[in-house]
């Protein structure tokens, strides 16, 4: 079991490059290791990286590339719900950032995290959750 | 605990062992004098967690209330509203305590029928049941009745009925609550205060921080109620206002708390305020602050002369978070309590008019995998002597009193991958108390030979919750 779970890590690792297609200047500076220590300080209280879960806010695995709003069994704000976002690294920095200034309105209590750097890891780990 | 005023549950016992002095009881004014424990305050409330779809380590250091997060700081001055937005959630919990006290020497007498001097093991030490989560959007409670398996009384315990708004002060975030509660220091969100400082839970057996409390630090609680307005600027300022009124005597004997432990009646000019700057790193949390608390004291409600308290307290606390791997806390605080005592000398129940409390507590913890804990904690009671009110239970008309808590734990379950979360919950802990001094004497405190050592406490519990 322990095998199988350090070769996905490591393949998600090799892949992680790939899903940031959709965004290389985000991905390519981030560390995927210290990207799940970020998900682990700022985000994980609300979200799980695990498929299916879905806590206060919905799970963030397969958040990249995917449209806004869109999870099942999630209690999204209006805001979001009409914002037309799909989530590219792009955007999730933005949102990262600074919620309420891409989504006014929005349901998320985050305040933002400033550090470009630890935004760019955080972006580089999310694309792992796939 | 505090010798002047009945503490409540923490009376309890001393009731029941017959050891208050019966000057004081014949005052109304039931004395710990010794052989008084603090009793298991324990408040971890599942609920809360199926409310919110976080895991009860989103709120609690070690996964295991009462001690807060920043997440959980915020949730309760939210006024425990906030949700995942889900309907169907039923606000109730349920928590069970079994524990084994032993003491270093035997306890001088049984302190209920069904216990013994020493060596007790109580399969239900207390059970509660809880009225806790959102209510309306805006109104939230945290309401405890428990069970207490030591003297086989049922009692509403701590109450938090809270109602909350959030909106925007010079464009930051800003809510604005009001607090209906039964316990002053009950509804403040932070760990390093005195109502749910460490130790989050002790034996009913034990002997607590010694015979002689603050008021502020128990002595009244569930014994009053106290409307508090509060707000919180911009995640970083709170500030809190309240008053009190005693509960009328009817009331108590209805919420079970009994009309032998009344308290008498606090003045109508009671003031309790709090003043608190809190940051929230991410990484790491501090908190600092004051608060304070001015009250009079009836004793006999059918008898003029009150007793006046001033109590000033400071407070702060850090906590280390990282990535929720390594946690660790720091929490200290320091009361000061100024008594003028009018009632108790007109009685020759004192023999200054003035006196002083001082109470410190500083306590560290660190929690490894939210799962394994170990909490080191000091307490220290000073004030000054009267030979009269600090008479029996007392040497040298002292109150002094300090020591260490030290604390162990496993906390199996409460996080995002644990077995039946939300509902499954349980923490195993091995508590040890060291008295250094207790009751003004490090030996022979009591007059019949009992040392400060002698009172030494093992206490180990099993508490779950769902």
């Amino acid at each position: 079991m322990k095998t199988i779970t350090r070769f996905r890590s490591a393949l998600l690792l090799v892949l992680a490059p790939l899903a940031c297609t959709l965004s290389l200047e985000a991905c390519a500076a981030g560390d995927v290791a210290k990207g799940k220590d970020v998900f682990a300080t700022e985000c994980a209280e609300c979200h799980s990286a695990r498929e299916g879960k879905n806590k206060k806010g919905p799970s963030s695995f397969g958040i990249v590339g995917r449209k806004a709003a869109t999870i099942a069994d999630v209690e999204y704000s209006d805001a979001l719900k009409s914002s037309g976002i799909t989530w590219t690294p792009d955007k999730i920095d933005a949102y990262v950032t600074a919620p309420k200034k891409l989504v006014p309105g929005g349901k998320m209590k985050y305040d933002g995290l400033a550090s470009a750097a630890e935004r760019a890891d955080l972006i580089a780990y999310l694309a792992t959750l796939k | 605990m505090n010798p002047l005023i009945t503490a409540g549950r923490r009376t309890r016992l001393s009731a029941l062992r017959g050891s208050a002095s019966a000057l004081l009881a014949a005052l109304g004014l039931l004395a710990a004098l010794g052989l008084l424990a603090a009793a298991p305050a324990a408040h971890a409330v599942p609920s809360f967690a199926r409310q919110t779809g976080a895991d009860c380590a989103a709120c609690h250091v070690g996964a295991f209330g009462p001690q807060l997060t920043p997440y959980g700081i915020k949730f309760k001055i939210g006024g425990y509203t906030e949700t995942d937005g889900k309907s169907g959630k039923v606000p109730l919990s349920a928590m069970l305590v079994s524990s084994y006290t032993q003491t270093a020497k035997n306890l001088p007498e049984k302190p209920a029928d069904n216990v013994s001097v020493n060596r007790n093991f109580n399969p239900v030490d207390e059970a509660s049941l809880f009225l806790a989560g959102r209510l309306s959007e805006k109104i939230g409670a945290f309401i405890q009745a428990t069970y207490s398996g030591i003297d086989h009384s049922t009692a509403l315990d701590q109450m938090d009925i809270r109602a909350a708004h959030t909106t925007e002060v010079a464009g930051k975030e800003t809510v604005f609550g009001l607090s209906v509660h039964n316990n002053p220091g009950v509804q403040d969100p932070f760990n390093s205060t005195t109502i749910w400082g460490f130790p989050y839970t002790s034996s009913a057996l034990g002997f607590g921080m010694g015979g002689a409390g603050t008021l502020i630090n128990g002595g009244l609680e569930q014994r009053v109620t106290g409307v508090s307005a509060y707000t919180f600027w911009n995640n970083m300022i709170y500030a809190e206002l309240g008053t009190y009124r005693s509960l009328p005597v009817t009331m108590q004997s209805k919420f079970g708390l009994g009309k032998a432990d009344d308290i008498g009646r606090v003045g109508s000019g009671t003031v309790y305020w709090r003043l608190a700057m809190f940051q929230d790193w991410k990484k790491q949390a501090f908190n600092a602050g004051i608060f304070g608390l001015n009250t009079t004291v009836q004793p006999d409600r059918s008898t003029p002369g009150s007793n006046k308290f001033s109590d000033l307290g400071v407070d702060a606390s850090y906590q280390f978070l990282g990535t929720r791997q390594h946690v660790a806390t720091v929490n200290t605080s320091f009361i000061r309590e100024r008594q003028t005592r009018n009632e108790l000398v007109a009685n020759d129940a004192a023999d200054n008019l003035k006196g002083r409390l001082n109470e410190f507590k500083l306590n560290a913890s660190y929690h490894y995998m939210q799962t394994w804990g170990a909490t080191v904690g000091r307490f220290v009671t000073r004030g000054t002597s009267d030979a009269t009110l600090y008479s029996d239970g007392f040497a040298n008309g002292s109150p002094n009193t300090s020591g260490y808590v030290l604390q162990g734990d496993w906390t199996p379950w409460g996080k995002e991958n644990s077995w039946g979360a939300p509902w499954a919950n349980v923490r195993f802990g091995a508590q040890y108390t060291l008295y250094n001094k207790y009751n003004g004497a490090k030996n022979n405190y009591d007059g019949t030979g009992r040392d400060a050592k002698d009172n030494n406490t093992l206490f180990l519990f099993a508490w779950t919750s769902f």
